[in-house]
C-alpha cells in the first residue's frame, strides 16, 4: 500500500482500511510502508490517533513500528514520549524496542538517557552488540573516552563481539588526544585484533594510521607496504615475527589434535585404536620427517593424468636429497588398478616413506599427527583447507593456534605452482617502537584461509 | 476512482500546500496537486469551510489516560519478580512484539527456556513450542468441524432400516484385526527373522532427537505388526529408566509391557552369533545387493540432526561386524538430502524386501523429494530432467550439478 502524503481524518483512515484486503493487519502494513517511504511523522501520528480513538489502545507492535519511524527521522522528543508511554503500559520491554530507543537517543543531546536505557536493558537480557555500539559511539563523540572504554570492556566480559566499526570509532575519536592511559587502551584494541587474528579493512587501517600520527609528541610515522616472502619489512627493515609456535603452544596443539581430532568421542569414527597404534610406532621408528604429503589429495591435482603419476610428480619434485618425505595413503592404492600402477607405486616407495591407512579410515588426522610429531621444521602438503579438522578442536584458543601453525606449515601444491608456507606470521604485531598491521584492501570478509599481503608499518622516530 | 477521490479530498483539506512544501513530499505529485487545488479552491471557495482540526498527539492522551488507573494498581504489587515470573513477562512482551512465541507455556517449558544456553537457542525453542501449539489448535479445529459435519449429515439423512444395512461383523472389525495382528507378531517372536534396533545412542543425542527417535520406532513397530510376515523386533542395549524408556512409556502407557517385541539390556553380539549380524549404516563402504533371510540386520536407533558422520559405522567397527548400506545410488537418481533414512522408512524398506525381494518396490519408501527417479530409463534422459529441475530451482548452477552427478555415477555411466 502507498501511505498517504498528509495526515488523514478518522473517516478517511476507515475508508482506506475497509478497502484493504486484510483489515486486521492494516495498521502494521501501513506503518511498514511508511517506514519504507520515510513518510512524514504527522501522517503516522494521525494513524495512531485514529487507532487509539477506535480501540482505546495501541498494540505494542504498532508502537514499535512508530518508534522505528521516529528513530529513522531522529524525532528525539517523540522517541522520549513513546518511551514513557511504553514504560507506563508494559512492565518490561523487549530487546527490539530497547535497541531502537538506544539508537534513537544516542546521537542526540539526550545521549545520556541512552546509557540509562542500556542499564535498564541489562536487567532483563544481554544487550545486543549494536546497542553497545551506539552507546560507545555516543560516549566517545562527547569525549567521554573513559566511559566508552568501560562499556567496551563490559561488552568483552559478556562475550558480546564488538563490530569492527566500534573499534574503528575508538581510533577516530581519540585522534589528537593526549594521555598515557588512553594510549594504553588503544594498544589494547590492537592486541585484541592480534589475539583474535582479525585483519582490519582499509578504512579502519587509515584510522589507525591517522591516530598514531596524531599522538602529540609521539613522533609516529606510518607507511603502507607489501611484505615479501622473506618477512622483512621494506620500510623499517624489521624482521616480522616468525610463524613458529612456542614450545608450550606446540605441545598444547599436538595434544589437542590427538585428543579432539584423532580420538574425538570415539576413536573408531576416524580410525581404530589398533591402526592408530600401528601408525604411531611406524612414525616413531622413522622420525623426523621434513615433508608429509597427503597422497590422495595430491593425486587428484591433474584430472587428465593417472592418479599415481600425479603423486609421482609431486614426490619427485619434493624429495630432493636429504629430505625425508612421508606419503600418507589408503590401502586401495596398492591394488594395482587402472589409476594405481604397481610399478610406479614401487618406484615411489623407494623415494619416500609410505603409510597406508584402511580404506574406511580418514588420512588427514594422520597427516596432522605425523607433521606435528616431526617437529617445527616439518611441513605438510595438501590442498585441503582442513576446516573440518579445525572445527573438531574444542576451544577458540586452540583453533587460533591451529590456524597459525597451518599458515606456517602448509604447502599448497598445484599443477602450476607450489605456494610455500609463510615464514613470518601474519598478525598484528609490535616491538614497542614499531607496529606492523596486516590489512584487507576490500571491505568484505576474506576467506578464513586467505591472508592479506598488504601491511601498515608504523615506527617511532 | 478511489485514488482520484483521495486526491480530491486531500486537496480540499486546508493545509496541503504549506505542509507539503515544508516536508518536501513526493515531487511528482506536487505540480498536479497545485493546479488542481487552485481550480478547486476557486470553485468551492464559498462552500470550503475550514475542516475539523486534527489533533495529532491525541493518541498520547488516550494511552496515558488508561495509565493512571493502572499505576495506582501496580503500586501495591511487590516490585521484585521471581526469575520465573520475569521470564514469563519477557515472553509476554515478545508475543506482543510479534515474535513466534507460544500463548501458553508450562512451568517446565519455561524452565527449559531459561536453561537454553544462547539467544538463538531460546528463539528456536520458542518457535518450536509455538508451532506445536499451532498444530494442536488446527487439529482440534478440524476435528470439531468434522464432528459438526457428521452430525449435520446424520440429521439430513433419514434413518432408514438400520438392521438390514449393518453387517454383523462390522462392530468387531478393529478388535478382530488387533487380535490377528497380535497373533502374527506372536508367531514372529517364535519363528520370525530377528531385526535388531541398537539403543545405545542416547548419549549422542539431544532430548528432542531422542523423542523423535522414539516416535519413529513407534511407527516402525506398528507397521511391522501390520505386515503379512513381521520381523521379530529386538531392542538391544536397552537400559531401564533411560530417556528412551521414559519416552516409550509416554507413547505406549500400559501397552508398553504387552508389546510383542524383545527388549534387552544385552548387546546384540551377546544374543546372536557375530557372523550372522549385519549393521546397516549409510556410511558403510559395502553396498547391500540382496536381502538375506538368514542374517540379522541391525539398525541404529539414532536421529542425527547435527553432523555426526560415522557414528554407527564406528560401533560396527568396534565390534568387528559386517556392515552394509542400501544401494540407493544404484537404483535412484539421487537429488538432494542425506542418504540416512528415518527408522520407519527403513522398516518399510526391509519389510518389502523380505516379502518381495524387489528393490524398486522397496525403495519407493525413500522420500520422493530426495530423488528424481529410478535408474530404469536411460541415465542421460534422467539426467536431463535432473538438470532441468535444478536449473529451474537454483538458476545457473549446472556445472555444480554435473560435477555432483559425475561424482555419484562416474564409474557406471558415461555422460554425453
Amino acid at each position: 500500500v502507498q501511505p498517504p502524503e498528509k495526515p488523514l481524518q478518522a473517516e478517511e483512515w476507515n475508508r482506506l482500511r475497509e478497502n484493504f484486503r486484510s483489515p486486521e493487519i492494516f495498521e502494521e502494513v501501513m506503518l511498514n510502508s511508511m517506514i519504507r517511504c520515510n513518510s512524514p511523522i504527522d501522517v503516522a501520528k494521525s494513524l495512531l490517533t485514529h487507532v487509539a480513538k477506535c480501540n482505546g489502545d495501541i498494540a505494542y507492535r504498532t508502537l514499535v513500528k512508530y518508534l522505528t519511524l521516529c528513530v529513522q527521522q531522529r524525532q528525539v522528543s517523540e522517541i522520549r514520549d513513546v518511551y514513557h508511554i511504553m514504560k507506563g503500559k508494559f512492565k518490561v520491554l523487549e530487546s527490539g524496542a530497547y535497541n531502537l530507543l538506544i539508537k534513537g537517543l544516542s546521537d542526540s543531546d539526550e545521549w545520556r538517557m541512552a546509557l540509562t536505557l542500556l542499564e535498564e536493558a541489562k536487567k532483563i537480557m544481554i544487550p545486543s552488540r549494536t546497542s553497545y555500539e551506539f552507546c560507545i559511539k555516543a560516549a566517545s563523540r562527547h569525549q567521554e573516552m573513559k566511559l566508552a572504554f568501560e562499556l567496551y570492556r563490559e561488552m568483552l566480559a559478556k562475550e558480546v563481539v564488538p563490530t569492527l566499526d566500534v573499534l574503528q570509532s575508538f581510533f577516530d575519536f581519540s585522534r589528537g588526544l593526549k594521555g598515557a592511559e588512553l594510549q594504553k587502551e588503544l594498544f589494547g584494541i590492537l592486541l585484541y585484533l592480534r589475539e583474535k587474528q582479525i585483519y582490519p579493512h582499509e578504512t579502519f587501517m587509515q584510522s589507525i594510521k591517522l591516530w598514531f600520527e596524531s599522538i602529540p609528541g609521539g613522533n609516529w610515522k606510518g607507511h603502507l607496504t607489501n611484505i615479501k616472502d622473506s618477512g622483512k619489512c621494506p620500510v623499517c627493515k624489521h624482521q616480522l615475527e616468525d610463524s613458529d609456535l612456542t614450545e608450550e603452544e606446540y605441545s598444547i596443539l599436538s595434544e589437542r589434535i590427538i585428543r579432539d581430532v584423532i580420538h574425538g568421542t570415539d576413536t573408531f569414527r576416524k580410525t581404530s585404536p589398533q591402526e592408530f597404534e600401528a601408525f604411531q610406532t611406524f612414525v616413531e621408528n622413522r622420525l623426523p620427517f621434513d615433508i608429509v604429503i597427503d597422497g590422495l589429495n595430491v593425486s587428484h591435482i591433474n584430472a587428465k593424468k593417472m592418479q599415481c603419476e600425479n603423486l609421482l610428480e609431486a614426490v619427485n619434485c619434493l624429495a630432493k636429497e636429504n629430505v625425508r618425505v612421508l606419503v600418507l595413503g589408503r590401502r586401495h592404492m596398492l591394488s594395482n588398478s587402472s589409476n594405481w600402477k604397481r610399478e610406479i607405486m614401487n618406484e615411489m616407495q623407494n623415494k619416500a616413506h609410505f603409510f597406508f591407512a584402511e580404506n574406511i579410515s580418514e588420512d588427514d588426522p594422520f597427516l596432522l599427527y605425523a607433521t606435528l610429531r616431526s617437529g617445527k621444521h616439518c611441513k605438510f602438503v595438501t590442498r585441503d583447507f582442513l576446516r573440518d579438522h579445525k572445527a573438531c578442536l574444542s576451544d577458540t584458543l586452540t583453533r587460533h593456534l591451529f590456524r597459525k601453525w597451518q599458515r606456517g606449515h602448509q604447502i599448497c601444491y598445484s599443477v602450476f605452482s607450489q605456494q610455500p608456507a609463510l615464514r613470518y606470521d601474519c598478525v598484528v604485531q609490535t616491538t614497542g617502537d614499531t607496529w606492523h598491521i596486516p590489512y584487507k584492501d576490500v571491505f568484505e570478509e576474506k576467506y578464513s584461509y586467505q591472508v592479506p599481503r598488504k601491511w601498515l608499518c608504523i615506527q617511532q622516530k | 476512482t478511489q485514488s482520484a477521490n483521495m486526491l480530491l479530498r486531500k486537496i480540499v483539506t486546508s493545509s496541503v500546500l504549506p505542509f507539503a512544501a515544508r516536508h518536501g513530499m513526493k515531487k511528482d505529485l506536487f505540480p498536479l496537486s497545485r493546479t488542481l487545488s487552485l481550480s478547486l479552491c476557486l470553485k468551492q471557495d464559498k462552500s470550503c469551510e475550514p475542516s475539523e482540526k486534527l489533533d495529532l498527539d491525541a493518541w498520547k492522551k488516550v494511552m496515558k489516560s488508561g495509565l493512571q488507573e493502572e499505576v495506582s494498581e501496580t503500586v501495591s504489587e511487590p516490585k521484585e519478580l521471581s526469575s520465573l515470573a520475569a521470564a514469563r513477562e519477557t515472553l509476554e512482551v515478545w508475543r506482543l512484539a510479534g515474535r513466534l512465541v507460544p500463548e501458553n507455556i508450562s512451568e517446565e517449558q519455561l524452565k527449559t527456556f531459561m536453561e537454553c544456553p544462547s539467544k538463538s537457542a531460546k528463539k528456536k525453542y520458542l518457535k518450536y513450542l509455538h508451532l506445536k501449539e499451532l498444530y494442536k489448535k488446527n487439529d482440534k479445529r478440524k476435528m470439531e468441524e468434522k464432528r459438526e459435519r457428521k452430525l449435520k449429515e446424520e440429521e439430513e439423512t433419514p434413518k432408514t432400516d438400520e438392521t438390514s444395512n449393518k453387517s454383523p461383523f462390522l462392530c468387531l472389525w478393529s478388535k478382530t484385526m488387533d487380535k490377528a495382528y497380535s497373533w502374527r507378531a506372536a508367531q514372529s517372536m517364535i519363528f520370525g527373522q530377528p531385526l535388531v534396533f541398537d539403543m545405545s545412542y542416547e548419549k549422542e543425542m539431544s532430548f528432542r532427537e531422542v523423542s523423535n527417535t522414539v516416535k519413529q520406532l513407534v511407527l516402525s513397530e506398528s507397521s511391522n505388526r501390520r505386515s503379512v510376515d513381521p520381523f521379530h523386533i529386538h531392542f538391544c542395549n536397552f537400559e531401564d529408566d533411560s530417556l528412551y524408556h521414559r519416552e516409550f512409556i509416554k507413547h505406549y502407557r500400559e501397552a508398553w509391557g504387552k508389546l510383542l517385541i524383545t527388549v534387552t539390556d544385552q548387546c546384540y553380539t551377546e544374543v546372536f552369533p557375530k557372523d550372522k549380524l549385519i549393521y546397516l549404516t549409510a556410511d558403510s563402504p559395502k553396498v547391500m545387493k540382496t536381502f538375506d533371510h538368514n542374517k540379522i540386520y541391525i539398525v541404529g536407533s539414532v536421529v542425527d540432526k547435527s553432523i555426526k558422520k560415522g557414528l554407527s559405522l564406528a560401533r560396527a567397527k568396534r565390534l568387528g561386524l559386517e556392515t552394509a548400506a542400501l544401494p540407493l545410488d544404484n537404483y535412484l537418481l539421487w537429488n538432494v538430502g542425506a542418504k540416512n533414512l528415518t527408522l520407519d522408512q527403513m522398516m518399510h524398506i526391509l519389510l518389502t524386501l523380505k516379502d518381495t525381494a524387489d528393490w524398486k518396490k522397496a525403495l519407493e519408501f525413500v522420500p520422493k523429494r530426495k530423488y528424481c527417479g529410478f535408474v530404469n530409463k536411460p541415465v542421460s534422459e534422467l539426467k536431463k530432467t535432473l538438470d532441468l529441475i535444478n536449473t529451474l530451482k537454483f538458476g545457473k548452477r549446472q556445472e555444480e550439478v554435473q560435477k555432483q552427478f559425475r561424482k555419484s555415477y562416474s564409474k557406471k555411466y558415461k555422460l554425453k
